[in-house]
């Protein structure tokens, strides 16, 4: 076990640090209530959240019968040909737009959040993007294998996710054949999903490749297909061990090796704590995810409640991600989140349903250059002007009460002061409280958490 | 704190080097000032309006070099690649030719403004994008991690105490290979955007004083930060501050100089082609930037590659054309040069899937006014391979060298921790 955080440990500023981290924080009056329920209860109620599927129902869609449309498309003539597809690249492109609007909404507006902030987590790290994928249906599909497993048992995960329509056709999984078998999978989940870069040889890949061949989609139905003659039932060498492997043999020797366990720790504590570990943590972190059989959410449950995720170390050393950046100000703010949030994410670098690449988002100071922090403060002005928040209700001694629900922790005795000074200045109307709130958004100590 | 800074900045631009004076310094003096103050020299040279520019152009995924520069002669090239073989390059010579797609570059290449160097790559290669990309903007070896890039340690290493603009990255993301001891560079990619919109609010005037204030250093500890003797170092904030004080103090300028330059050239659409055409205004509008870089993804071709392969080679050379024509129109075209690079070629073998997996060495293109043209490096043996790919013949951090040493002309050893030999292509 890690360390647990003791009583005198819990205050309102740790129970905002918690709210903030494990999911995307919150109002003042949710932070008291979390607060209230001492620091187990609190853990308890942000990772056992019930299910919240009937309050957020998906977008309409349905898989597209890509072999009814090859067939439409094979007959027809150039220029209805090209109707169809722009018919097609037009419906994508609005069910793609109604699928961000409908996560983002999720993050917004659920009660803790917490499955959704883990959702995002295992987003970037099956990072899978629509760029290629194109088919919006399959993206949400994954989508909610993710929210499904984000709590849960890694392994059965792996195992989902290769089976995934969207990621098959990311990774080039649905072209691999016995005797041709594509690399594209088989590195990325070894480097990048399991064990990580340098753990594992050229000739482990190209073993793991031929155990992977014979994944296919279905193009009527959208889902899984197995093709048992596309697939190599040859011996494979693999980690030392021989055999006819299928994929699940393959995901199961990466799962069982410690260095799976270390690698995904890391990841993890990097998310939620905000920096690497020191080798002393992480030998201890790997150890307690290995003997919870990789379970996340039982993992998560030790490290929200260990002593250490609240050490100085931690806590407001985080820089904030886009997607946590618009979130967490929209519910701070207590008001929606803009109409344009899809075009806010892209010019600020955070896409959701499409990364950069198969690696996900790099975080931390790769968030931040000259750009996206003169973006971050102009477009914090758009959304206080839009999202008109209720400012009378902030009230009398604006300042204090506004430091606290923004950042929740004492800032420099000068930018108080300067703070002070300016609502001094300018009354505190709702035009000054407006400037005011914009102006410490539009702060370097406003991008961290 | 800031007060200090802005001084000393305004006394090494206007008092001591005064402004258009220092274009046309004596050398002596400018010697003289080396052994003054090595930064306030250092300064002087980078406000030239004649001091060499790099342009980095990374083209991400891993560029196919065979189907770039195209051994079309060579039997095992058309067997490895039944279905994928370019059969009607642009000859260069008897045995090689460029993509059909790069006939703007083989006009360079007749013009004397290209040269290619061929089978560039690494020591045990590494396959992965992010470690080979990692691996080429770091400048490690292979088997060696480094956090700060090759560009940065040159930040370091030759322009402290200047302007945080020696370094520009077009797009919103500052590339590993700015990352540096003490953070340098800015990154925009629409200038228009690139400053405090203070205009929003209800008293512009005061919501701009109260921005500049709080977005500079604002306490005592941070004053020799600022100053380039005592890096910030590890802590967020530092950074923060850092990045916030850089982007008030360049967005002035690039909103200047992007409003009033515009391009006699007209540009082809596409991002390539508009970072490219910002990039010509900001070195028309006089920026002090030594490096530029910019960035096309797309390349990670592993299947059904040709008509992909196709395009992405067509924008490259569109924009990269539209981008020469403008400096030359300008009369900047020599003091310019762009090089190239892909963290890896792909595997000679096409997959079953026409495409092709990621392989290892490739080659790459330098151009410019000053650049010698030609083919260097030796073309690569497509029998002699490793794992199915091309082994390089020459190490990449060669030609990072020759660009450091004979190009910027400064010393290659901080940068590259070792010395590397030299091409002539400049």
């Amino acid at each position: 076990m890690l360390e647990r955080l003791d009583n005198e440990g819990w205050t309102p500023s740790a129970a905002a640090h918690l709210l903030n981290r494990a999911g995307f924080g919150g109002s003042p009056e949710a932070i008291t209530s979390l607060h209230a329920r001492g620091l187990g209860g609190a853990v308890e109620a942000l990772l056992s959240e019930a299910s919240d599927d009937d309050l957020f129902p998906p977008p309409a869609m349905i898989p597209r019968d890509l072999e009814a449309l090859k067939k439409a498309t094979s007959t027809a003539s150039p220029e209805e040909k090209k109707k169809i597809q722009t018919a097609v690249t037009r419906e994508n492109r609005e069910q793609t737009s109604l699928l961000r609007r409908w996560w983002l909404d999720r993050m917004r507006w659920s009660p803790l959040g917490a499955r959704e902030k883990a959702t995002l987590f295992w987003h970037g790290h099956w990072a899978t993007s629509i760029e290629k994928v194109k088919e919006p249906f399959a993206m949400w599909q994954q989508n909610e294998t993710l929210r499904a497993y984000a709590f849960g048992p890694f392994e059965q995960m792996a195992r989902e996710i290769s089976r995934d329509p969207a990621m098959m056709r990311y990774l080039d999984l649905t072209q691999s054949k016995k005797g041709k078998p594509n690399e594209n999978f088989a590195r990325e989940l070894m480097e990048l999903f399991t064990v990580g870069e340098g753990h594992y040889s050229e000739d482990d890949i190209q073993q793991a490749a031929r155990a992977f061949t014979g994944y296919r989609v279905n193009p009527k139905t959208q889902q899984f297909l197995f093709a048992r003659r596309q697939f190599d039932d040859g011996t494979k060498s693999f980690f030392g061990f021989e055999g006819p492997f299928s994929g699940d043999d393959v995901i199961g020797f990466l799962v069982a090796d410690p260095q799976c366990s270390k690698f995904l720790a890391s990841k993890l504590w990097v998310f939620y704590a905000g920096s690497p570990p020191s080798p002393r943590l992480l030998t201890e972190l790997a150890e307690r995810y290995r003997a919870l059989h990789l379970d996340t959410g039982e993992f998560l449950r030790e490290i929200f409640q260990s002593r250490e995720f609240y050490s100085p170390a931690v806590v407001r050393r985080q820089i904030k991600g886009p997607i946590q950046w618009l979130v967490q100000l929209c519910r701070q703010m207590e008001i929606a989140l803009p109409p344009d949030s899809d075009q806010i994410l892209r010019q600020l670098g955070q896409i959701p349903f499409a990364p950069p690449n198969v690696k996900g988002w790099d975080g931390g100071r790769a968030w931040i250059s000259s750009a996206t922090l003169l973006q971050r403060y102009n477009t914090a002005g758009n959304i206080l002007a839009r999202g008109k928040p209720n400012w009378q209700a902030l009230g009398a001694n604006a300042t204090p009460s506004l430091v606290w629900r923004l950042f929740q922790s004492p800032l420099p005795p000068d930018l108080n002061q300067k703070f002070a000074d300016y609502l001094g200045e300018h009354g505190s109307g709702s035009a000054a409280l407006r400037d005011l709130v914009h102006l410490m958004l539009s702060t370097p100590d406003y991008q961290i958490t | 704190m800031s007060k200090t800074l802005h001084t000393r900045r305004q006394f090494l631009r206007t008092s001591l080097l005064g402004g258009a004076v220092s274009w046309s310094i004596p050398v002596f003096l400018e010697r003289t000032f080396f052994s003054l103050d090595a930064q306030a020299a250092d300064s002087a040279f980078a406000t030239g309006k004649d001091s060499p520019i790099l342009v980095v152009l990374q083209l991400a995924g891993g560029n196919d070099g065979l189907n770039t520069v195209v051994p079309f002669a060579d039997d095992a090239y058309l067997r490895a690649r039944p279905s994928i073989a370019i059969k009607d390059p642009l000859r260069l010579n008897d045995s090689l030719g460029l993509h059909p797609k790069l006939a703007g570059l083989r006009g360079m290449y007749d013009d004397g403004n290209l040269a290619i160097v061929q089978g560039v790559g690494y020591p045990n290669p590494n396959r992965s994008h992010f470690r080979s990309t990692e691996i080429w903007q770091t400048a490690s070896d292979a088997n060696k991690t480094e956090s700060r890039g090759w560009i940065g340690r040159y930040f370091d290493s030759c322009c402290q105490g200047e302007d945080p603009a020696v370094g520009v990255s077009i797009g919103n993301q500052t590339p590993q290979a700015f990352a540096a001891r003490d953070p340098k560079g800015i990154s925009f990619a629409q200038p228009e955007q690139f400053r405090f919109a203070s205009e929003k609010t209800s008293d512009p005037d005061a919501a701009e004083e109260f921005f500049r204030s709080v977005n500079e250093a604002n306490d005592g500890g941070s004053i020799g930060m600022l100053e380039g003797s005592a890096p910030a170092q590890g802590e967020t904030m530092d950074f923060l501050r850092r990045t916030a004080l850089d982007a008030q103090m360049s967005s002035d300028k690039v909103l200047a100089i992007t409003r009033k330059s515009r391009s006699e050239v007209p540009y082809p659409p596409g991002n390539l082609a508009s970072s490219l055409n910002l990039v010509a205004r900001l070195i028309a509008g006089g920026m002090p930037t030594r490096i530029y870089y910019v960035a096309q993804g797309g390349y990670d071709t592993h299947s059904n590659q040709k008509g992909s392969h196709e395009r992405l080679l067509g924008d490259l050379d569109a924009a990269v054309t539209a981008f020469v024509g403008d400096l030359k129109s300008q009369g900047n075209l020599e003091r310019v040069a762009l090089m190239t690079f892909s963290e890896f070629g792909r595997r000679v073998a096409e997959n079953g899937s026409g495409g092709t997996d990621h392989g290892a060495a490739a080659p790459l293109f330098v151009l410019g006014g000053g650049v010698k043209p030609g083919l260097y490096g030796t073309s690569p043996s497509l029998t002699d391979l490793r794992g199915g790919d091309i082994i390089h013949h020459v190490d990449f951090r060669s030609v990072y060298a020759s660009l450091l040493q004979n190009w910027l002309h400064v010393p290659v050893k901080p940068i590259l921790h070792r010395e590397f030999p030299t091409i002539g292509f400049v």
